[in-house]
């Protein structure tokens, strides 16, 4: 292990599947629309629904890139030095200057779609721009010509693309990536350097995330973990690692149950 | 084998690497070279407090600005509403400023023809041209004394719209301010005030509760409170109990203890036999209610009770109630009624009443026809278990300090007096339409009847209208009416952010600023047991040349108005609306709109104002400014229960009434200027109640448009988290989160049908299904989902428009819907009692087949 292991428990008491989480981290990120198969969502939702009427159980759950210890991107990663690594503080970084676009580490990881539309996969950890990101904003079309805009002229008014883009450096991911490389979710690091919560945590009006260091016992994080037997996913499919199962070795977990426990008499 | 990045670039990448968007190179390689492995950050920025209204919780926020540019948005960190966080409708704020569709500059129609589908053909024109075409037609009305025919149309407003909706249309001299209240959500307050006086939204005390029921609605995804109930609702998940009663499986049902999957419509079936439980097993409060003389519980299924050997405390008419109502209403009934488990119903009854006075039920707004009745015995069961006004119950909330706006009265000449004396368009206070808003008869709006009246011009016709962010096309029901009314109606003016279907109609289109981010105003609202105020500002300089609807249009008419020779209204905003720290007088627009801001919250940040005051004291304008809002001290409990001796509740009885003297009155009168009685007007309003039963909590069966022979579906009407009061369908983030609602489907819009109902029709998922009522059809996805009542079909509202720009609409220069509005095909009908519009109880019948 990592000296340090960054994690995510997902509290699914907690959780509503809101959205607040999968949106916002659009808006902190700067991700674009789904295109081509992509969907751009580097935090997500699977929903899953059980039983029949009037026993039904429907749940939501929020997904985004488990940052596994056994990453199976980072061994898919052809490029020397790894354009897809485990960054020393546990999360899986992915470099855009080095990424050479060859989408072997999305084929490799077992959360991620190469198309999503043809998996009908519910999501993908990692997506892959073909082009320019936000040709939304690049549209110079007009529906009423001269009184109504365009997605550039909005872009151009405002002064950037996409024109509500958060301003962030860091070293090895761009605040909107280029074309022909991939991308997915990076724990925020150019938040968690300066001791802030990755965005999804931040703003969650449930406080269903908790984010920190697994290695360290005292966080909450690894609190957590003790008091409640946690579940990891195995899949894009909704599919949870049994007991025995190792899996990818996920450092996303999700406590407790979407649905209310029966009451105690 | 060792790949470098500068190996495997082909030509066409290496330039696609260094590619500049719209001018601004994208940052990677700029700082990778430079920058050190695991270095970065956040670049600066503000975080500006604002408003957000995407629903009518009216949430202080704070939107993150850098470079000029609106980027993030979060809860004011100082909001004791939300604690800090706004749901997943505020992110959506961001697209809602860029959005590509909205209206730049001022608009004209070219094509005198109006219609669905009929293309206006706008073009631009100057604010100045665009505000003397309005002012001509004002002054036309003028001229010829009918000012009356002026109708002004209000959809998302904050307190300004004082100005626009209330004083300038009685400056102008009509009685038509017309707001879209009763299109959403005004039955459930009519559950509330002919029990205990209080006409509004209710608060909750979700700390201390112990058992919540949530009736017909979904606090975790819309209706109100949603961030703080978003936070609050699993302490009760886990410590207490949570019952959702809803013939589909909500959000907060898919959590929940409990689910009672209730036939549409049938609430107060429900309600009567909760009440009927509680009563026969000795489980009301009696702190609250009070005991029978004796101490022993006389009541017994169909057994009536002398009223005299009960002692009541705080509620009047409990044993009328029960002899009236309840006493045959046992459980069993409900259960065949209600399609649901006796056992259930027991169980739970006896669970929230064993919680009380620690229990509340949260319900929604039983928008349907006879729903004030529905209402009336849901919020009855808040009596009956003491739940009301009480700790860990179902409150009223709190207040936040305002000043009030100056008067206009002095300015208004004779012209404007005459005017406003004339009916109202709606048809409020005529037999059929008793509208007891806050219990004064004729006093609510009955907004889904006014393109019927524009109609038939009864009681006359509309020779101008001017709406403001509203789209009565699509959010009424049998909304071909609005198309044909707003087709009649010679002269509209839309002042909206973008060109909707009633924009269609428009003859002048006014570019409106957004509320959260580019303009200055006023909200107050409550929640989590505080009250607040709130501002509204610019965060961002305007990118396009949009106005305040609620200020600065107002303002550029009175210009326009006092070079036409009428400067009353020019007079009156330059003369009252001064600056409160200067003593100035606005100049323009802009100046206008802030000072009314100033105005308006003068109460709230102004040191030298109700000093005594107990909630948040800001050290002036700037002050305020900076921090956004200002909470009030915490809601105080049991103010109105009063004494045994004298009660408090603002009713004709001062109690809480089981026997509503309230409701009898207000009937009465209502009666009596129709020259009827009350079961004349309940048989002209299609209610079944006669006599003693019109004045207490009681069930009505369900009204419902459609034989089941014929429409053997229940079609349920239900609502979005991500849809910003029904703005939002062309954002891009909404429909890629649409699976959040629970049933739907991202990128689609879709029918919930039970498997077992879709395997009798044939009707596989994804399959095209064509919906039938008695007033039309719409094709759309079919959505196989077992978190529907077999029965009933549920279909999300937000999606179908036939115009709202290039994502919301599947083709707009065609006018192609993307999805289908269902309000097409749901009926016009109401809960007349209160005005509103039907939409809820499953009261569209609609018939399913392969499209």
């Amino acid at each position: 292990m990592a000296k340090k292991q960054l994690a995510m428990v997902i509290d699914l008491l907690k959780c509503t599947g809101c959205g607040a989480c999968g949106v916002a981290c659009k808006t902190e990120n700067n991700t674009p629309d789904k295109t081509n198969g992509q969907t751009f969502n580097w935090a997500d939702f699977i929903t899953k629904v059980e039983g029949q009427f009037p026993n039904v159980k429907y749940s939501i759950l929020p997904v985004l890139c488990n940052h596994c210890t056994d990453a199976p991107c980072v061994k898919a990663c052809p490029v020397t030095p790894k354009a897809m690594y485990k960054h020393e503080n546990g999360i899986t970084m992915h470099h855009n200057e080095r990424c050479i676009g060859c989408r072997q580490c999305q084929e490799a990881c077992p959360y991620s779609a190469e198309d999503v539309d043809k998996e009908k996969a519910a999501y993908s950890v990692i997506s892959f721009n073909h082009d320019d990101p936000h040709g939304f904003y690049r549209d110079t079309s007009e529906l009423v010509k001269g009184g109504t805009a365009s997605g550039a002229e909005v872009a151009k008014k405002a002064g950037n693309t996409p024109p509500h883009r958060t301003l962030y450096k860091h070293s090895d991911y761009a605040g909107v990536r280029r074309g022909d490389i991939v991308e997915k979710c990076i724990f925020c690091e150019h938040r968690v350097i300066h001791g802030e919560q990755p965005y999804c945590v931040a703003v969650c009006p449930s406080r269903a995330r908790v984010f920190g260091d697994r290695t360290d016992k005292n966080s909450e994080v690894s609190q957590l973990l003790k008091k409640h037997k946690p579940l990891r996913m195995k899949n894009n499919k909704g599919v949870m690692l049994k007991d025995n199962e190792k899996g990818t070795q996920p450092n996303v977990y999700y406590i407790r149950s979407f649905k209310a426990a029966a009451p105690k008499a | 084998m060792e790949i470098r990045r500068r190996d495997f670039l082909r030509a066409g990448m290496a330039a696609g690497a260094s590619i500049a968007i719209n001018g601004l190179t994208l940052n990677a390689f700029a700082n990778a070279k430079e920058a050190k492995i695991g270095t970065g950050g956040t670049e600066p920025g503000n975080w500006i407090p604002s408003t957000c209204q995407g629903c009518t919780q009216w949430c202080p926020i704070e939107i993150f600005v850098q470079e000029g540019r609106a980027v993030k948005v979060r809860g004011n960190q100082l909001s004791k509403v939300n604690n800090g966080y706004c749901c997943v409708r505020g992110h959506l704020i961001l697209q809602q400023i860029y959005d590509p569709d909205r209206i730049k500059v001022p608009m004209k129609r070219t094509n005198p023809q109006k219609g669905r589908g009929v293309d206006p053909k706008f073009v631009p024109i100057s604010w100045d041209e665009a505000m003397d075409l309005v002012a001509d037609k004002i002054m036309e009305l003028r001229k010829n004394n009918e000012t009356h025919k002026y109708l002004l149309m209000r959809g998302r407003y904050s307190d300004h719209n004082t100005i626009l909706y209330d004083n300038l249309t009685k400056m102008i001299g009509s009685p038509n301010n017309i707001s879209h209240s009763a299109l959403c959500a005004e039955v459930e307050k009519m559950g509330r005030f002919f029990t205990e006086g209080y006409w509004g939204y209710s608060d909750y005390d979700l700390d201390k509760m112990k058992y919540l029921i949530v009736w017909g609605c979904d606090p975790v995804s819309s209706n109100r409170n949603v961030p703080i109930t978003t936070n609050k609702l699993s302490r009760l998940l886990e410590e207490g109990n949570v019952v959702v009663i809803d013939p589909r499986m909500n959000n907060t049902a898919a959590k929940a203890h409990e689910w009672l999957p209730i036939k549409p419509g049938e609430d107060g079936a429900l309600a009567a036999a909760m009440a009927h439980v509680i009563l026969t097993e000795g489980l009301w409060n009696k702190e609250f209610v009070g005991d029978f003389k004796d101490g022993k519980n006389r009541f017994k299924a169909g057994q009536t009770i002398d009223e005299a050997a009960f002692a009541e405390k705080h509620t009047h008419g409990l044993v009328r109630w029960w002899n009236v109502e309840l006493m045959g209403r046992t459980p069993e009934w409900a259960a065949g009624v209600a399609g649901l488990s006796k056992d259930q119903i027991v169980r739970v009854a006896k669970g929230f009443a064993n919680a009380a006075p620690r229990c509340a039920i949260w319900y929604g707004p039983t928008m349907m026809p006879r729903g004030t009745y529905a209402a009336l015995s849901i919020h009855a069961l808040n009596g009956l278990v003491g739940a009301s006004d009480h700790e860990g119950g179902i409150v009223t909330g709190a207040g936040a300090p305002s000043s009030s706006y100056p008067k206009f009265d002095k300015y208004q000449d004779d012209v404007a007096k005459a005017g406003v004396k004339h009916k109202k368009i709606d048809q409020r206070g005529t037999l059929k339409f008793p509208n007891l808003a806050s219990g004064r008869p004729g006093s609510g709006v009955s907004t889904n009847n006014v393109p019927n009246a524009v109609l038939t011009n009864d009681p006359y016709d509309i020779k101008m209208a001017i709406g403001y962010f509203n789209n009565f096309n699509f959010s009424g029901t049998e909304s071909g009416r609005w198309d044909r009314a707003m087709a009649k109606i010679p002269f509209f003016v839309h002042i909206v952010p973008m060109v909707s279907e009633m924009t269609q109609f428009a003859d002048i289109v006014l570019p409106a600023a957004l509320h959260h981010s580019e303009e200055w105003a006023i909200s107050r609202n409550k929640g989590n047991l505080y009250g607040h105020i709130s501002i509204h500002q610019p965060v961002i300089k305007r990118i396009f040349d949009v106005r305040s609807a609620e200020t600065e249009i107002v303002w550029l008419l009175a210009e326009k108005l006092k070079a036409k020779g009428f400067s009353n209204i020019y007079d009156w905003l330059h003369n009252e609306y001064k600056d409160p720290e200067t003593g100035k007088n606005p100049t323009h627009a802009e100046e206008f709109a802030l000072y009314a801001t100033k105005i308006r919250s003068q109460k709230a940040w102004d040191p030298t104002q109700s000093k005594d005051y107990k909630g948040d004291r800001p050290e002036g304008w700037e002050d305020f400014r900076k921090k956004g809002v200002v909470n009030s001290p915490r809601f105080e409990f049991r103010k109105k229960w009063g004494t045994p001796e004298q009660g408090n509740f603002p009713t004709a009885t001062k109690k809480f009434e089981f026997y509503s003297e309230t409701l009898k009155k207000s009937l009465n009168e209502h009666a009596e200027k129709n020259k009827t009685t009350v079961d004349g007007v309940l048989e002209a309003t299609n209610y079944e109640a006669r006599g003693e039963k019109a004045f207490v909590p009681h069930y009505e069966s369900p009204r419902r448009h459609g034989d089941r022979s014929q429409y053997p579906f229940d079609l349920i009407d239900m609502k979005s988290r991500l849809n910003r009061e029904g703005r939002s369908a062309n954002l891009t983030w909404y429909h890629a989160f649409k699976k959040c609602d629970p049933g739907d489907l991202s990128y689609e819009d879709v029918i919930h049908i039970n498997p077992s109902d879709a395997k009798k029709l044939g009707i596989k998922e994804g399959d095209r299904v064509r919906v039938t009522s008695t007033i039309g059809s719409l094709d759309i996805g079919a959505r196989l989902w077992e978190g529907v009542r077999p029965g009933s079909v549920a279909k999300c509202y937000g999606q179908g428009h036939w115009s709202y720009g290039r994502v919301g609409t599947k083709d707009p220069a065609k006018f192609e819907p993307r999805g289908a509005n269902f309000n097409e095909i749901m009926p016009d009908d109401y809960d007349y009692l209160s005005g509103s519009t039907a939409r809820n109880g499953g009261f569209t019948g609609v018939r399913i087949e392969k499209a």
